[in-house]
């Protein structure tokens, strides 16, 4: 029911106004709040906002008063309470032009005299009876009224009931007033009104301290905060874009039969400054800015059932809402941006409601307050549209992202769903219910995102798809001219020179600059220079990126006005300065890093590398400290970190601008050093158990690596057939061959990197070169270094990938064959099997199995003779074939330029005679497939 | 296989280097029980292959059966469930592990396979060890942490298994956990014992040395065992006949270190530093440990050193050591600070005394 007093009745009010009402009388259609939950001796009182107002002292004018959708804080004389109740019903229906639905709720007796009085206001003039004047409600629409001539000023005297209806006929009422009488108060209440809109621009950003009478002093930053669009200290340009950005909404919001800003105003808002938008912006919202006069928003009558009920209703389905649905306002902070946004915003006659930090901001709170925001529209108090602000948005971590998420959701809602929502309009209950559910909201209402940082994290998806504006600092002296203005008013001495000091101070942040002058005057202290560096003067605590860290650290404050007073304190100054700005930052490992990364490049004086030596030396005490800190825990001791740096930037900062890099060196080295042990421990696993065990990554990187990488890369090998190899090269390639399988190294393909094989010459450019896997070789190639390996050439690299894979394989299918036959033994029998294997396999016919058994211990006797058993020799039909298969595909291989052994090779031919004694023999049709058809190991086919 | 692993031997009996302290351990382990072992000594001196044969003398050939894998323990340290990923090396009767490759967690580690060695402990006791051993390596790399946690368990879960701990240096751990085990010095190797390794391992391979071959490796090895070896098979490999003044080509990180040592005698200044620092970061890059930089540049600047400047180069060196050990080197590394520091104090004595002596 209180919503329903609070419809405004703009009509009625002018038309009042119009007939020269009595002042108090008009006083009272301002502040009337007709509630009819109360009872009848207090009924109206329930807002006592209205302090500043007389209390309307003529009972008989309740019903009208109530008609004006005011409050009236001072307990007047009890109304009607069925007036009030048929009053009400008649504002909230009066579009209906539903009669019966009020006479049913109105008692019988006011019941006709309302129906004349709703026969006094009129859209038509041919809907009233006699005289009528036409009257511009406050939002624009326009009305007859009828003139009661004479009656209307006697009634208001009269004080009787039914005197309270201006519109009413009476003979009673009239009145000896005269019509010159009307004119006269009309005058009145218009200057009256005047001087209350003056008021009222003080405290319509802050009605709850004018409500309160006890505050006797505000902050000065809310006392002269800007109250128009024109006071506003920001930037020009951001201020006009801001609004124009506003405007783009009209259309939208507040329909198209209120006339839409219309181009040439967006293009006067373009072209001139703000006064134009004002009268642009008055045109349209008359009655906000100008109707809201005493106080509050609260008492505008406004364009709520015509104006905004009607947008709903009329609006095209398309509804040119800007592109951008959100704008984003960043900047640091004290610059204006929320009084920007708040001025602008109800410049443009929105109300404002702001979501701030200090709110709940998960996803699900904020949505139903978006929701409540941009959908619903409070018929309570005030009727104004309204403009959501959403401050300290990067603040926004954990739940707080809801808030972004929520708009980025109805803005992708929106792009894909077009249609409009004319349904809203009718009915005011069902909408609160309907609507929520129906689906993802459009976003119909602006939304100002206030950061100061555009770069946190949680924007970057709403940077893309908002309007992004930027503050700059103001120039310094608009800051000052407003200081001096406010100092002038508050009556504190300063001067202009201090003032702009202060504005340097504190990078033209007008609130610090403010709260600080108030502070001083409160004090009794006048605005001095040398107060800057006293503790009088707070610092902001805003942290700066950490590359403006180090900058400031290795960079010589510029002494530039060292003919100044301030010079002689300046170095305090920047120890102070250097100090807040490093541990407001924070990060100080990074800061550290940083500095050393980039302090030995500055050209500071250092003959004796007493300062270099100085620095390196309390990197390393930070360097301690810091890991101290985390192992122990012990959070405090972190202070000590930034004089650490301070003292660095005392002994080698410079005037001229540092190169300022970021510590990639540090990291980078960090992780492929990290790489390049996680190479190292898989490499490790792949080895045998036997030789891994005995070797660490250290160990390895210490010792083995350089004589390794020689051992596998012999000066002695010839990249030549098998066969062409003397007896000692066999072995040699033999224990080569064993080596690299049993540290499970072999050549990979690679892909040329020039910078890599820079120092490796024997590789032909164009050929794909075989590089050692794992590429541990990497190991040694320091930069700049000149490593005395010497590589294989690629014939004798692909021979040994080709000995390594059939190694491999054969040791897994001994592997294979041990786990049957014997399978306690394991890894050292293992490896004797693998040798005897690969002596097998290079020499075949010279059967050199005897030597390498030989050097074998005499404990692997037994699985020397498992591997012979193996070789073919034993008459076994199954390996019979086997060695002739092995032939077969050993000529397929000799193809692939790796052949390992030849036919024509002079001992083979004791294995020819032996396969010849053999009653099996295969033979190879060319292009017929099926020439093999026994299963035959793989296995068996290397064990030749 | 290299000759470093082929040869290394596999009982104590074959132990030839360190024979005195394997025929202490055999007598050790020829009663039923031993105590917790910890051997410490410079790298290269046999610690691990003492260790295994000793393993081996303990359980017999059923200890080389051993697989590697890759375990991850599941920790959980009531606010949180910690994933730790370790490789280790496992037979029937003992595990072999480096509690210090899982960094912050090794105390976790540490505690966890104690306590799981400890549940599956062998049934059949009869004729055979009742207990299993646990190798911890690099145990001076742990955390004080696991440390001190390692002491409460070497003492609970004395029933079911022996720790045998492996460092370099025993001043790394603490007093408490070397109390707690038989500490077991391995010396470095001296030159004539690496001689007679390598001779051995000459007459194993058929292969003749030339008069003062041998000493000459050795000589180079700096008394590391394992240098030793892989030197004198590079020799082999890359000339055989041995020529009779052959030399084995220097460690690849050693030689850029004495690059740098050059760079840093040749100038003084924040520039040569700043060059000499992205040096230091190559050889940091590739897993050479920053004490062992240290330690070799040390020596490289101390051979073209004035006599009067050796000392006080000496206790900076120390100084910056120690400052480099204050914090453990495996988390986040900068070592390259107090290395730099260390250079930079070298710089600026070494140019102070240019100036002092030649004006």
């Amino acid at each position: 029911m209180d919503m329903d007093m609070d419809m405004p009745d703009p009509d009625e009010l002018e038309w009042m106004e119009s007939h020269g009402l009595l002042p108090e009388e008009e006083e009272d259609v301002y502040f009337d709040d007709p509630d009819e939950g109360f009872v009848p001796p207090h009924g109206d009182s329930d807002q006592p906002r209205d302090s500043s107002q007389p209390p309307e002292p003529a009972p008989p004018r309740a019903n009208e008063a109530s008609e004006g959708g005011l409050k009236r804080p001072p307990p007047p004389p009890p109304p009607e309470k069925e007036e009030e109740e048929r009053s009400k019903r008649r504002n909230v229906e009066r579009e209906d032009s539903e009669d019966e639905e009020w006479l049913r709720y109105s008692p019988p007796p006011p019941a006709p005299e309302v129906v004349v009085a709703e026969k006094t206001i009129s859209r038509f003039a041919s809907e009233i009876h006699g005289d009528c004047v036409p009257v511009t409600a406050p939002n624009g629409e326009r009305v007859y009224a009828k003139l009661a001539v004479k009656g209307l000023v006697g009634g208001g005297i009269n004080g009787t009931r039914q005197g309270a209806h201006f519109s009413n006929p009476n003979p009673n009422h009239k009145g000896l007033l005269s019509e010159s009488f009307h004119s006269l108060t009309r005058r009145a209440e218009q200057e009256a009104l005047a001087k209350a809109l003056q008021e009222s621009t003080d405290s319509l950003d802050n009605e709850a301290s004018s409500a309160t009478p006890l505050v006797t002093e505000k902050l000065w930053v809310e006392k002269y905060a800007p109250n128009s669009f024109t006071e506003l200290l920001s930037d020009e340009h951001t201020n006009r874009e801001v609004l124009l950005w506003l405007k783009q909404w009209d259309s939208c919001v507040f329909g198209s039969h209120i006339r839409a800003t219309c181009d040439d105003v967006l293009s006067a808002l373009r072209r001139h400054s703000s006064t134009i938008q004002k009268n642009a912006n008055n045109k349209n919202f008359f009655s906000k800015s100008k109707g809201g006069p005493v106080d509050m928003p609260l008492n505008t009558p406004s364009s709520n059932s015509e104006g905004l009920g009607g947008s709903f209703s009329k609006r095209s389905p398309a509804d040119n809402t800007p592109e951008q649905k959100v704008l984003l306002l960043c900047g640091p902070p004290g610059l204006g941006k929320t009084t920007l946004a708040h001025v602008a915003a109800r410049h443009c006659g929105y109300h404002v409601v702001e979501i701030n930090a200090s709110d709940d901001r998960s996803a699900s709170s904020i949505e139903t307050k978006i929701l409540d925001v941009v959908q619903m529209n409070s018929i309570m108090s005030d009727s104004k549209p309204k403009c959501l602000v959403i401050d300290e948005i990067d603040g926004a971590l954990g739940d707080g992202k809801g808030a972004v998420e929520v708009i980025l959701k109805m803005i992708n809602a929106e792009k894909s769903n077009n249609s409009d929502r004319s349904t809203n309009a009718e009915e005011t209950q069902v909408r609160k219910a309907s609507k929520k559910s129906q689906r993802m909201a459009k976003l119909l209402r602006p939304v100002i995102c206030i950061c100061n940082d555009l770069y946190a994290p949680a924007l970057r998806q709403l940077r893309q798809v908002a309007k992004v504006h930027v503050f700059v600092q103001p120039t310094i002296s608009r800051v000052v001219n407003r200081l001096k203005y406010i100092c002038k008013n508050e009556g504190f001495k300063t001067s202009a020179i201090a003032l702009s000091a202060l504005a340097e101070y504190t990078e033209c942040d007008i609130r610090s600059c403010l709260n600080t002058l108030q502070f001083l005057n409160k004090k009794g202290v006048a605005l001095n220079i040398s107060s800057f560096d006293s503790q009088v003067i707070g610092q902001k605590d805003k942290s700066k990126s950490i590359l403006d860290v180090w900058k400031q650290v290795l960079q010589k404050k510029k002494l530039k006005r060292s003919g100044k007073a301030e010079s002689h304190f300046s170095k305090d100054k920047d120890t102070d300065s250097l100090f807040t700005l490093i541990s407001n930052r924070g990060d100080y490992e990074v800061t550290m890093d940083g500095i050393h990364e980039n302090f030995l490049r500055l050209s500071y004086h250092d003959p004796m590398l007493q300062k270099t030596v100085k620095c390196l030396d309390i990197l390393g005490v930070s360097d301690c400290l810091t890991k101290y800190v985390y192992r122990t825990q012990q959070m405090p001791l972190l202070a000590y970190q930034p004089p650490i740096a301070i003292t660095i930037s005392r002994m080698v900062a410079q005037v001229e601008k540092p190169n300022i890099e970021w510590p990639k060196a540090l990291q980078r080295s960090r992780t492929m050093l990290l790489e390049k042990k996680d190479m190292l421990k898989t490499w490790q696993t792949e080895m045998s158990p036997v030789v891994s065990r005995h070797m660490s990554v250290e160990s390895f990187v210490e010792d083995i690596a350089s004589p390794f990488l020689h051992i596998l890369s012999p000066l002695s090998l010839r990249p030549v057939a098998l066969n062409l190899l003397s007896q000692r090269e066999k072995d040699e390639l033999v224990q080569l061959v064993d080596t690299m399988v049993s540290y499970s190294v072999t050549y990979r393909n690679t892909k040329f990197a020039p910078q890599e094989r820079a120092n490796i010459s024997v590789v032909p450019h164009d050929v794909p070169s075989l590089s050692l896997h794992p590429p541990f070789s990497d190991i040694i190639n320091f930069k700049g270094y000149q490593s005395e390996h010497i590589d294989l050439s690629l014939a004798m690299k692909q021979l040994l990938v080709h000995e390594v894979e059939k190694q491999k394989i054969i040791k897994y299918s001994a592997g294979k064959l041990n786990q049957t036959n014997d399978g306690d033994v394991r890894s050292e029998p293992l490896s004797a099997i693998r040798k005897k294997a690969i002596a097998d396999s290079i020499a075949p016919a010279l059967h050199s199995s005897k030597d390498s058994s030989k050097r074998n211990s005499t404990t692997l006797q037994m699985q020397s003779n498992s591997a012979s058993s193996l070789n073919g020799k034993s008459p076994a039909p199954a390996k019979k074939h086997s060695n002739r298969a092995t032939n077969f595909f050993d000529r397929f291989r000799k193809e692939r330029l790796v052949d390992a052994k030849t036919h024509s090779d002079a001992g083979q031919q004791g294995a020819t005679t032996q396969r010849d004694s053999r009653p099996l023999i295969f033979k190879y049709n060319e292009g017929f497939t099926n020439a093999v058809k026994r299963p035959v190991r793989v296995r068996d086919l290397l064990l030749s | 296989m290299l000759w470093v692993d082929k040869y290394r031997p596999k009982t104590l009996d074959k132990v030839t280097v360190h024979d005195q302290v394997a025929q202490n351990l055999r007598k050790l382990v020829s009663e039923q029980d031993c105590p917790h072992l910890l051997f410490y000594g410079p790298s290269g001196s046999g610690k691990k292959t003492l260790i295994l044969a000793l393993i081996k003398q303990m359980f017999g050939a059923g200890a080389e059966k051993v697989k590697m894998e890759n375990k991850t323990w599941k920790i959980d340290t009531g606010t949180r469930t910690l994933e730790i990923e370790l490789a280790m090396l496992s037979s029937a009767h003992h595990v072999e592990m480096n509690p210090s490759d899982a960094g912050f967690q090794d105390r976790y580690v540490v505690q966890e396979v104690i306590k799981e060695m400890a549940k599956n402990r062998p049934i059949d006791a009869k004729g055979k060890r009742a207990f299993k051993v646990l190798v911890l390596n690099e145990v001076d790399k742990l955390s004080r942490e696991a440390q001190h946690s390692l002491r409460r368990t070497m003492e609970k879960y004395s029933a079911s298994c022996r720790l045998i701990l492996c460092c370099n240096s025993s001043s790394k751990v603490t007093e408490a956990v070397r109390s707690r085990c038989l500490n077991v010095r391995v010396n470095a190797p001296s030159e004539d014992q690496i001689i007679q390794v390598l001779e051995i391992i000459g007459k194993k391979e058929n292969l003749h040395l030339p008069a003062g071959f041998a000493a000459r490796i050795a000589a180079q090895s700096n008394r590391n065992l394992r240098r030793a070896i892989l030197f004198f098979e590079t020799c082999k490999v890359q000339q055989y006949p041995f020529a009779s003044n052959q030399v084995a080509p220097p460690l690849d990180w050693e030689q850029y270190v004495s690059e740098i040592a050059t760079d840093i005698l040749t100038e003084q200044s924040p520039k040569r530093l700043y060059a000499v620092r992205q040096k230091f970061y190559e050889l940091l890059v590739n897993c050479i440990p920053p004490e062992s930089i240290l330690k070799k540049l040390l020596t490289e600047l101390l051979k073209k050193l004035d006599a009067d400047l050796k000392h006080e180069i000496c206790h900076w060196a120390a100084h910056y050591a120690l400052c480099m050990q204050e914090h453990k080197m495996r988390l986040g590394s900068k070592a390259i600070f107090h290395l730099e520091a260390f250079v930079a104090k070298f710089m600026s004595i070494y140019k102070e005394f240019l100036v002092a002596t030649f004006g």
